[in-house]
C-alpha cells in the first residue's frame, strides 16, 4: 500500500518491511522546550546559552535557525543575523526529565527502544509492525503522543526504514515536524540527495576528504572501486562508507545499546574568563573530581586511568596517569589530579577550560579492596558524605576548600554519553 | 529574561489522576491564580527529589519548585519582559 503524504515522501505499509525501525528526533529540543514552557517566546528566535552571561549559543530555536543562527554561534554573530534574538539559559533538568518521559512513552509503543541522544531515539517496530497500519499512522501517533506528554509546541521528525541508519537519514532530511520513510523505491534517491552533514558518523573532516575525491553524496560511493576508496580513505572508512552507500548500517550503530558499563566518567567546564589564580584552579579541579568520583561510585565503578585537561589562549595541556590499582575515592583521585598531574604543568597559559576524567573503569565487585585501615576509614567517610547528599542534597557537606566560590553542579550533555547512568538503562 | 527569586510560597491545588496540580499560589501576601501549567519536570538534587511547575498566572510565567523530601514550595524564577 502506498500514497503520498504531504511533501515528506511515500507512505509505506509497515508490514512490507522485514525489519522496521523508527527514528524520532525532537525539533530544536532545548529551545522548543523553553518555548513550550514560556508562550512569550513562541514564534520568536531564541538562542539557548549554558548559563546567564554566556555568549556561546548551544541550541537555536526553529525561528532562529531560519535566520541563519546555528549551534555554536557566538552572541555577536547571532545578533547580526537575528537582532531580536532572545538568549535564554538552558534548563538541563527539564531536558533530562523530558527525555526520561519520552523514553517511557516510546516504550509504551514498542518493547525495544534505544535512546541515541538527549533528543533522539530509535524504536524497533519489527515485532509490533502489525499494530500500526503504515508509516504515516505510526508517525502521527508518535507526534500526537509527544504533544500530549510535553506540550502542544513540541514537534518531532519521524523517520522510518528497515534499519536505524536509514531511519535516521529519513528523520534528519525531512522538514520540521515531518514523517518520512525510506524503502527500496526511494532508497537511491535519498542516498543521492542527502548531504553528508545529515549522515550519522560522517564528520566534517571525512566529508572534506570525500569531497576532495569528488564524492558529494552516499550514492556516488557506489561508483568507486574498493581499491580506490581504500587508497584515499583507508581500510576502515572505505568499508564503512561502502556499507552506507548500500543503505546498510555502519559499525557505529552496533554500540548504541551494547555497553555493559561505562568505560570512563569525566567532567569539563568552560569558565567565564581566563584564570591564573592558583586557589581558583585548585577549587575547580577539586569540584570536577568530586563529581567524577561520585558518579563512578554511584555506578559501583572504579578506574585506574586519571587524566586532566586544561586549555586557554588557543593552547592546551593534557596529562594522564595509568595506575596498577583502581580508585574512585575523592581524596585519592584529587591527589593524583592535582598533586601528581597538574603540579607538573609549567603554567604556560591562562586557563578557561578544565577537564578531569577517570577511565579504564571496572565494577567494584571485580576489584580487590586494599587492606589498609586508612583506606577503609576514608571510604566510610565518603560513603557517609554520599548518604548525606542523598538525603539533604548535593554539597550539603563539602570540603572546606569549596566553601567559597561558585559550585559546579552536575549537568547533562546533549549527546547523553552517560545515558546508562542518567536513564538507568 | 528570568529573574531569580528563590522565596518560599504557599500553594493550593488539586490531585488529579494521582498527581498534584497547583491551581493558585501566595507570594508576598498576594494570591496568584494559575491559568495554565505549561511544563512540569522532575529533578534530583543528590537524592532529594524536586518537581518543577512552570505556570502562567496574571499573564506572566512563574517557575515553582516543590521539594518532595521536605514538602516545601518555592518560587524560583519569574519571567520579566524587557
Amino acid at each position: 500500500m502506498k500514497g503520498e503524504v504531504g511533501l515528506t515522501g511515500l507512505n509505506h505499509c509497515l508490514s512490507d518491511y522485514k525489519d522496521c525501525w523508527a527514528h524520532v528526533d525532537i525539533n530544536s529540543y532545548f529551545a522548543t522546550l523553553i518555548q513550550q514552557e514560556n508562550p512569550a517566546l513562541r514564534g520568536q528566535p531564541v538562542g539557548i546559552v549554558k548559563e546567564s552571561g554566556r555568549t556561546c549559543i548551544i541550541a537555536a530555536s526553529k525561528e532562529a535557525k531560519l535566520l541563519g543562527v546555528s549551534t555554536g554561534s557566538r552572541k555577536d554573530e547571532a545578533l547580526l543575523l537575528a537582532p531580536n534574538i532572545r538568549l535564554i539559559p538552558a534548563q538541563f533538568d527539564f531536558y533530562l526529565d523530558a527525555t526520561r518521559r519520552l523514553k517511557r512513552l516510546f516504550e509504551s509503543l514498542s518493547p525495544e527502544v534505544q535512546i541515541f541522544s538527549l533528543d533522539e531515539a530509535f524504536i524497533n517496530l519489527t515485532s509490533c509492525k502489525y499494530l500500526y497500519r503504515d508509516t504515516h499512522t505510526f508517525g502521527t501517533l508518535v507526534q500526537t503522543k509527544i504533544k500530549q506528554e510535553l506540550g502542544e509546541w513540541v514537534t518531532a521528525n519521524v523517520g522510518i526504514s528497515w534499519n536505524r541508519f536509514l531511519a535516521k537519514i529519513a528523520g534528519e532530511t525531512g522538514p520540521k515536524g515531518s514523517i518520512t520513510s525510506i524503502n527500496q523505491e526511494n532508497l537511491d534517491y535519498k542516498l543521492a540527495t542527502t548531504k553528508f552533514t545529515d549522515v550519522s558518523g560522517v564528520g566534517y573532516r571525512l566529508e572534506k576528504r570525500l569531497k576532495a575525491i569528488g564524492i558529494e553524496n552516499l550514492y556516488q560511493i557506489k561508483l568507486f572501486s574498493n581499491q580506490e576508496l581504500e587508497k584515499h580513505l583507508g581500510p576502515f572508512w572505505s568499508k564503512q562508507l561502502r556499507k552506507m552507500s548500500f543503505g546498510e548500517e555502519p559499525n557505529l550503530f552496533e554500540h548504541i545499546d551494547s555497553n555493559p558499563h561505562m568505560k570512563s566518567v569525566g567532567r569539563s567546564i568552560t569558565g567565564y574568563k581566563l584564570c591564573n589564580n592558583e586557589t581558583e584552579i585548585k577549587q575547580i579541579l577539586y569540584n570536577l573530581v568530586l563529581e567524577t568520583a561520585s558518579k563512578a561510585r554511584s555506578m559501583g565503578l572504579a578506574g585506574r586511568q586519571i587524566s586532566v585537561y586544561l586549555s586557554g589562549e588557543g593552547r592546551y595541556w593534557f596529562s594522564h596517569v595509568t595506575l596498577p590499582s583502581y580508585v574512585n575515592q575523592n581524596k585519592e583521585v584529587f591527589e593524583l589530579v592535582y598533586h601528581y598531574l597538574y603540579k607538573k604543568w609549567q603554567r604556560s597559559f591562562l586557563v578557561i577550560k578544565f577537564g578531569v576524567r577517570l577511565s579504564l573503569l571496572k565494577p567494584e565487585t571485580q576489584i580487590n579492596q586494599p587492606l589498609w585501615p586508612t583506606w577503609h576509614k576514608q571510604r566510610y567517610l565518603e560513603k557517609a558524605v554520599d548518604e548525606l547528599a542523598q538525603k539533604y542534597g548535593l554539597f550539603t557537606v563539602r570540603p572546606a576548600s569549596l566553601l567559597n566560590g561558585q559550585l559546579i553542579r552536575p549537568e547533562v550533555t546533549g549527546f547523553l554519553g552517560d545515558k546508562s547512568f542518567q536513564l538507568g538503562s | 529574561m528570568y529573574q531569580t527569586i528563590g522565596e518560599e510560597i504557599q500553594v493550593a491545588g488539586l490531585f488529579k489522576k494521582g498527581r498534584f496540580w497547583p491551581s493558585k499560589f501566595k507570594w508576598s501576601g498576594q494570591t496568584f491564580n494559575i491559568q495554565k501549567i505549561t511544563l512540569t519536570a522532575e529533578a534530583n538534587n543528590g537524592g532529594v527529589k524536586l518537581r518543577y511547575y512552570s505556570v502562567l498566572a496574571s499573564g506572566n510565567l512563574y517557575r515553582l519548585q516543590y521539594n518532595r523530601q521536605f514538602e516545601t514550595w518555592r518560587l524560583m524564577e519569574i519571567w520579566c519582559e524587557g
